[in-house]
């Protein structure tokens, strides 16, 4: 069943959100947050291209055109995920279509039993204390109009809960499928928390499935992580070009806990990748690496935010670019380092190359630091192959083409290293020599 | 630490030594903007049709405009337009011949701020002098040299003056670099602006001095609104200096200024600025608000725009002294120091757009905050497609001197052409304490240690300044930060 409403504006989807309200799961506690967050939404609009954060990315132009909203499960006729497994990669498998979870083709076989994989729908019925300890904490309804749209109307997601002292063995491997007919509005929502010195891989993959028509996910992912826990969470984008994600990922870090993230993006239409990390706790680290290769009218925007709060944490932020055809790339990165926030050790890194006239790279890697006893950094590159390894290795008998990509491997190679799962690498390796071999 | 601290409070406390006030007697209009409050300042200057049309435009489009509030990060309370003294000249005998009937008052004036007029007059000839347009209260009183430069063909006067005798180049430069649409601040300016400098230096002349302009701010309750255009022709060269200074008072007062520069073929303009309006006492009351729009243009070929600030005063600063590389191989370049202190806050940085090929830009910024201060760098570097094997390279360094203060980055780089080259990098750290301790341990004590380091770590940017002006600025540095480290 779809909602049969045509969105445009922020009016529209407040008002609408009052119609489909009474159907949105959760009790009273979930109702009211969802009531706050479309107030928020109501109040911050959809952001204008004046706004700072939204200055590279046209996302009205985006809600210019009429799109369905979809907040209630579709029907489809059976998927078969085995395209969109990752070979030799031994994990645990969870299905979303259209952020709905599937049991069905989830597959969940010797996973740790005291591990809660469950929908976010009957995690609100069942989980309610974890609901409500962490729903809507790490992802802020007032710093962003879209975890505003999404938290009001969230409709399902998964949810993991790995217990205190829990080492998850094998990754788990999450799977988006988009698949609609027409155009339409999704919603997912995952929570994932990860308790005391627990350990967890987590990859997710966004695919999608017959998609004729253009469609727009909102997705927020909020992960709270505990103390000593350690979390490795990597995002593969390889959609079709009619998918458009807004996707916000904020996790929040506990005392001397580790947190390793990659988002890679080869494929989608229009993405907007919203990474958010506040730590919380002393001593805490933080990894985020990124890469994105594109293509044609390809539009990629990442944006982090690494938010210093406490003493004694170090983050460090790797992100490389190769854009080809009429695409444009964005790195729009932030160190945050607060008044309190001493003996911070903070880098950022965007680099950076152009293959076509006509592709574009707007950077803004930025610090904002209010603490002294700090050692931040950042840089920023951009350039063109560089003539002289060419010739250098085409003095040696390499054809011009075999010598670029090569140069392109080496360049993405750094970025590549922070994978360790080893199938997940391999299967990136094929992927991105694909696409550079266009 | 004890002691740094000690030495901490003995700077912080020290005085801001221009925030005299002189007691000329001023002529002024009454606080308020509106369209006849613009036809007053053209009627007063006796302008032509043309600017007053020009000015009203302005005013209009202001008047359609938003205050720049959203992006900057400064925190500052509504200013109400109303409440400002738009016109406050001197008053002067009319065309004065020698020194003699200037305003005693207005020469000690000077003499306090350490520019003495007479003496400029009697050192000429003298090797390495410079030539002075001093702008009092946003009313060119004095320019010195003028003969000398005319004998070379080059103007150098008031904007007034220029805007009377050469109507052709002002008609033909003024707005081409910085448009009356171009910002809030820029549209005022251009709507109300009273006085400033105008240089023009012809086919293929190497102005023989440094040619400067001293800003003071006198008057109570006036806003400072003056415009400065720099041309320079095919092949020439000139050097140019900007300082300005302005009493201590509780209110805050506007200064919003327009510098265009022209840069011909092969022709290249260095400006230098040294900014030391008041900046406020150490609790963050009163100052000079300065919301300041500066811009050159290499229009064609070879030619090369370079700009140098030193930035210690202001209470806010908004600033971004741009070059827009045109012709083909042209260079810019941004020098920046830029200290806060106490309560001030800066915003300031660069903006490098390449258009034209082979065209090359280098931002060297040094940010240094102390007290409860906010200092941010803001840079766009552009290069536009088309812009065939641009180069460009920054470095944005910031010191922290005190936990209490902020130091922040915000580059904004957007590359549309595959042969470009940029880097950009910053770095953020305080003071090193094995540095002091270095410095200590061979008997430097702890104050001239970071005066050392200091200086040390700015040195990229004073070497850019002519001499008399690196000088001034490694004292006026001294002044305003020695020993903050906390």
């Amino acid at each position: 069943m779809i909602t049969a409403e045509k969105i445009s504006s922020t009016d529209k989807l407040v008002s609408d959100f009052e119609a489909v309200k009474k159907t949105l799961p959760g009790n009273s506690f979930v109702q009211s947050i969802r009531q706050k967050a479309i107030e928020s939404f109501s109040a911050l609009g959809i952001p204008a291209r004046e706004n700072e954060e939204y200055k590279y990315s046209n996302v009205q132009k985006l809600f210019s055109e009429a799109v369905t909203l979809s907040v209630v499960e579709m029907t489809l006729s059976k998927i078969s995920i085995d395209k969109y497994l990752i070979p030799n990669l031994d994990a645990h498998i969870i299905v979303l279509i259209n952020g709905f979870l599937s049991e069905e083709l989830s597959l969940l076989k010797n996973l740790e039993k005291s591990v809660v994989v469950s929908s976010l729908q009957k995690a609100f019925e069942k989980h309610s204390e974890f609901i409500e300890r962490h729903f809507s904490t790490c992802a802020d309804i007032n710093s962003d109009a879209f975890i505003a749209l999404n938290t009001a109307y969230a409709s399902d997601g998964v949810f993991i809960n790995v217990p205190d002292n829990t080492v998850v063995e094998k990754p788990i491997h999450i799977i988006n499928i988009i698949a609609a007919k027409e155009s339409t509005f999704f919603f997912p929502r995952n929570l994932f928390v990860v308790g005391k010195s627990a350990q967890v891989q987590l990859v997710e993959t966004f695919e999608t499935h017959d998609l004729p028509v253009k469609a727009i996910s909102t997705s927020v992912t909020e992960i709270a992580i505990n103390e000593n826990a350690k979390v490795q969470y990597y995002r593969l984008q390889n959609d079709c070009g009619n998918g458009q994600q807004i996707n916000t990922v904020s996790a929040s870090q506990q005392k001397n806990s580790h947190f390793d993230t990659n988002t890679v993006t080869l494929s989608g239409g229009w993405v907007r990748n919203n990474l958010n990390i506040a730590l919380n706790g002393e001593n805490c680290e933080s990894h985020l690496n990124g890469l994105f290769i594109t293509s044609d009218t390809q539009h990629v925007d990442n944006h982090t935010l690494v938010d210093h709060r406490k003493p004694h944490c170090e983050s460090n932020q790797t992100y490389k670019g190769i854009l080809d055809g009429k695409s444009t790339g964005i790195f729009n990165g932030k160190i945050f380092v607060q008044r309190d926030a001493q003996k911070t050790n903070a880098y950022q890194s965007s680099k950076n190359i152009l293959l076509s006239d006509d592709a574009t790279i707007n950077a803004k890697p930025q610090l904002e630091i209010y603490a002294d006893d700090v050692k931040c950094s950042h840089g920023s590159s951009t350039g063109k192959i560089d003539e002289d390894a060419l010739f250098y290795l085409r003095a040696r008998g390499l054809g011009i083409e075999s010598a670029r990509k090569l140069l392109l491997h080496a360049f993405v190679n750094d970025v590549m290293q922070t994978i360790r799962i080893n199938a997940l690498r391999d299967y990136l390796e094929t992927l991105i020599h694909k696409k550079l071999g266009e | 630490m004890a002691e740094q601290n000690d030495i901490l409070e003995e700077h912080i406390s020290s005085e801001y030594k221009y925030g005299f006030s002189s007691d000329i007697e001023t002529e002024t209009a009454p606080p308020g903007l509106s369209e006849d409050i613009v036809r007053f300042i053209s009627a007063k200057k006796n302008e032509p049709k043309w600017m007053l049309d020009y000015r009203l435009k302005a005013y209009r489009h202001w008047q359609t405009m938003e205050e720049p509030r959203h992006w900057p990060l400064l925190k500052y309370p509504e200013i109400n337009f109303q409440n400002i003294i738009y016109y406050a000249a001197p008053k002067q005998k009319p065309e004065l011949k020698d020194l003699s009937e200037v305003d005693p008052e207005l020469l000690a004036t000077f003499e306090k701020l350490g520019i003495s007029l007479e003496e400029q007059k009697r050192l000429t000839g003298v090797q390495s002098n410079i030539a002075i347009d001093a702008v009092i209260d946003s009313v060119s009183v004095k320019t010195t040299f003028k003969e000398v430069l005319a004998e070379k063909g080059i103007i150098f006067c008031s904007f007034s003056e220029a805007v009377q005798e050469h109507p052709e180049l002002i008609k033909k430069y003024m707005g081409s670099v910085v448009p009356y649409t171009d910002n809030f601040y820029a549209a005022l300016n251009a709507a109300v602006f009273s006085d400033g400098s105008f240089c023009y230096i012809p086919k293929g002349v190497r102005c023989p001095m440094e040619l400067s302009t001293y800003f003071r701010i006198n008057t109570s309750g006036t806003g400072q609104f003056e415009r400065t255009l720099i041309v320079a022709d095919e092949g020439s060269y000139v050097s140019y200096l900007e300082g300005c200074t302005a009493p201590m008072r509780d209110e805050n007062q506007l200064h919003a200024a327009v510098v265009e520069i022209v840069s011909h073929k092969n022709a290249e303009v260095k400006y230098s600025t040294v900014q030391n309006w008041y900046p406020g006492d150490k609790n963050g009351k009163g100052g000079i608000y300065n919301f300041v729009t500066k811009r050159g243009i290499c229009l064609e070929e070879n030619s090369k725009i370079s700009w140098t600030q030193v930035e210690t005063g202001s209470s806010i600063t908004w600033k971004y002294p741009s070059v827009i590389l045109k012709g083909d191989n042209s260079v810019g370049e941004f020098y920046s120091v830029a200290v806060t202190n106490n309560y001030q806050q800066a915003d300031t940085g660069t903006k490098m757009t390449h258009i034209g090929k082979n065209t090359r830009s280098t931002i060297i910024s040094k940010g240094i905050s102390a007290g409860h201060s906010n200092n941010s760098y803001r840079g766009l570097v552009r290069i536009n497609k088309g812009a065939k094997n641009a180069r460009n390279f920054s470095q944005c360094d910031s010191l922290l001197m005190s936990d209490k203060c902020g130091a922040h980055t915000f580059p904004y780089i957007e590359i549309k052409d595959k042969t470009a080259i940029v880097e950009h990098e910053a770095t953020t750290s305080k003071i090193g304490e094995d540095q002091i301790f270095y410095c200590k341990q061979r008997g430097i004590d702890t104050e001239k240690a970071i005066g050392l380091i200091v200086n040390g770590y700015c040195k990229e940017v004073f070497n850019q300044l002519p001499m008399e002006f690196a000088v001034e600025a490694q004292k006026l540095l001294a002044v305003s930060l020695e020993g903050s480290v906390g």
